[in-house]
């Protein structure tokens, strides 16, 4: 990465204590949601969270968010240190960096008219006011292709495609930077989910955005992401440009993940990993490699040893995968996913010629 | 954004949309339902005459006649008096008119302030969660009181009459609404749209008002419409014991309490005021729940 990273997170970690006793309240525990994650996001770029529910990926989104506290490590956005913020400083903050939540029926506040949910960020960032403001409003409805009119009703009038559409242009009302897209169309219909998925792809490039887009449909995340952050209890276990994570994953995990990817051809020869059991509890993590519960290739030293995210030796892998696993080089590995024509591409294909006929 | 256009709706369409909101508005819900209408309709006639009383009451409540002592309703030596004359020979229509004033406008005034300052607290409580356990332990104390404990103890120290019976009605309203504030306003706290606020930016003030208060007030209202009618009962209590309102003011607690000496001979003159708290309090806990009904959307048919 030659230009200077918009995001930049390292050793972020977020334990929540859980708690026992209802006056006089003790810590039994901590849940280790998220445990010592590092990553960078570059201006215009889409990097894809992906793991499993409670891996600890919507936690990551709010953490850089300061929607959640973290525990340690530090947040870097354009230069500043976004943990270190004042509450001033933080509202600064917000108009740069904004998000998209997964479900479109709870995050729109029910007693508020779409107009006035829109005309909050730009208020209170003096973005816009009186006329302006009202021009401003309709000006976002039509980005996200919604009509001027919609502005005076209420979110429950409106579908949930519609919905997520009016949560974009709550994001876009303050000219963010960056998106934190918390799986902002796994509540969607198949049909709705490719409109919405396309507007993002239309909005990214007009507005030069940056999204972190947490997912755990990977055919989602092969359409719309440049690079793959691959997450196992609170960790990231494989991070890789898109073509070579798809193409070559090297993390057992990141094969397995794949795998189980629906291929909508019945010839299709492909090899299906099996992971047997459940996630551990991220209360009580397992000791070296975590994923080694659940490892085909799991040896002593994995049980012991934490494996370091690292790239590949003699440049095995690809320019810029980098994977914790202590015998990435050695796991070979299998042909998951078609090449040519990856189905959702061909999903969203059909529908542009529709709606270009249309 | 061809591909994103949603069609466009037409102004018939429009219109239709504003016709289902007019339909479905509060009010007419309330009216759909036989019993909450008739309530409604009995406490907007009942609120118009407290209100109007100076200007509708046929006599000076105040005015007593001794050669009317105790008349009963209908009897021959007071045809003008519709509902009889009580102990001094006053007439017992006026003084139920102008008690209702009394009692209807302490029972509203205690319920605005407590039930106000109980959601203050059940909205702040719920909201910074340092607070939940401080305040929510004083609005414990407070419960453990009994009400009619809290108006002796306030009588003794301000004295009796009419405005330590507001205070002491108020501060005997804030607990439960304090409680039912909280509850509602922490199923807010859980909702994303509170966390989409924050990450919007707004400020604590904004979001406890826009955000909590503004999805709250529909079940903090049922509440103190039902509370409103235990402030009544409790003031009229009150009242009755010689805690609040001092003779001569008619207020209907005290009405009734100073009948009581001639239920044997003249029961009107205590079970007039009597009728009038229960039809008051059955009225306002009737649109209490229909009030429920029809703000919440779960119970929508």
């Amino acid at each position: 990465m030659t230009t200077e990273p918009l995001l930049s997170v390292s050793g972020l970690t977020k334990h929540f204590p859980v708690k026992r006793g209802i006056v006089f309240q003790s810590a039994v525990g901590t849940v280790r949601a998220v445990d010592g994650l590092s990553f960078d996001v570059a201006p215009g770029e889409t990097l894809a969270l992906v793991g499993e529910s409670g891996c600890g990926k919507s936690t990551t989104g709010r953490l850089v968010l300061r929607l959640i506290e973290a525990t340690q490590g530090t947040i870097r956005f354009a230069g500043r240190d976004v943990r270190g913020l004042s509450r001033s400083a933080l509202r600064d903050l917000r108009r740069d960096m904004q998000i998209i939540f997964q479900d479109p029926y709870a995050s729109l506040n029910p007693r508020l008219t779409v107009g006035e949910t829109l005309a909050e960020p730009l208020r209170l960032h003096g973005i816009a006011s009186g006329a302006a403001l009202r021009r401003r409003i309709d000006e976002l409805l039509g980005e996200v292709g919604l009509s001027a009119w919609h502005a005076l009703r209420y979110p429950h009038e409106f579908s949930g495609g519609q919905r997520q559409r009016i949560g974009i242009a709550r994001a876009l009302a303050s000219q963010p930077k960056l998106i934190v897209c918390d799986e902002p169309v796994s509540a969607l219909d198949v049909s709705i989910q490719a409109q919405v998925i396309n507007l993002m792809q239309d909005l990214k490039r007009k507005f030069g955005l940056s999204y972190i887009f947490i997912a755990h449909d990977l055919a989602v995340v092969r359409h719309i992401s440049d690079r793959v952050a691959v997450m196992y209890l609170g960790k990231i276990v494989e991070l890789a440009p898109k073509r070579s994570l798809f193409a070559r994953p090297r993390h057992p995990y990141t094969q397995a993940l794949l795998s189980a990817v629906p291929v909508p051809d019945p010839t299709a020869q492909r090899a299906r990993i099996r992971l047997a059991g459940d996630v551990p509890s991220p209360l009580n993590p397992p000791n070296g490699c975590r994923f080694h519960t659940r490892c085909a290739y799991a040896q002593d030293r994995c049980r012991s040893e934490e494996p370091l995210l690292r790239p590949l030796q003699d440049g095995a892998g690809a320019e810029g995968q980098v994977v914790a696993c202590h015998f990435a080089e050695s796991i070979v590995p299998p042909i998951l996913v078609p090449e040519n024509d990856p189905p959702y591409a061909r999903r969203l294909a059909a529908l542009r010629k529709l709606s270009a006929a249309a | 954004m061809t591909d994103t256009a949603l069609p466009l709706q037409s102004q018939a369409d429009q219109r239709a949309i504003a016709a289902i909101r007019r339909k479905n508005a509060v009010w007419r819900r309330i009216l759909r339902d036989p019993p909450a209408a008739i309530a409604a309709l009995f406490l907007v006639v009942l609120v118009g005459a407290a209100i109007l009383a100076p200007w509708i009451a046929p006599f000076d409540p105040y005015a007593s006649n001794m050669r009317l002592r105790l008349c009963p309703i209908g009897g021959a030596r007071c045809p003008d008096f519709l509902l009889g004359a009580d102990n001094q020979g006053r007439d017992m229509l006026s003084r139920i008119l102008f008690g209702l004033r009394a009692t209807l406008g302490i029972g509203i005034i205690a319920v605005v302030v407590g039930g106000g300052l109980g959601a203050l607290i059940g909205l702040s409580a719920a909201y910074f969660r340092r607070l939940d356990q401080p305040l929510m332990r004083l609005v414990d104390v407070l419960l453990s009181f009994p009400s009619i404990l809290f108006g002796l103890a306030i009588a003794a120290v301000m004295g009796t009459g009419l405005f330590s019976l507001v205070v002491a009605l108020s501060i005997a309203s804030v607990p439960s609404i304090a409680r039912i504030a909280r509850g509602a306003a922490q199923s807010i706290m859980q909702q994303e749209y509170m966390e989409a606020g924050r990450a919007v930016g707004l400020g604590d003030g904004a979001l406890i008002w826009r955000y909590l208060a503004l999805n709250c007030w529909p079940t903090i209202l049922i509440y103190m419409t039902l509370q409103l009618g235990q402030a009544i009962l409790l003031g009229a209590a009150l009242s009755f014991l010689g805690l609040g309102a001092q003779p001569p003011t008619a207020e209907l607690g005290s009405m009734a309490a100073d009948g009581r000496k001639f239920l044997s001979i003249a029961p009107h003159v205590s079970t007039l005021p009597c009728a009038a708290i229960f039809l008051v309090v059955l009225a306002f806990n009737v649109l209490g729940d229909a009030l429920r009904d029809a703000l919440d959307p779960k119970l929508r048919q």
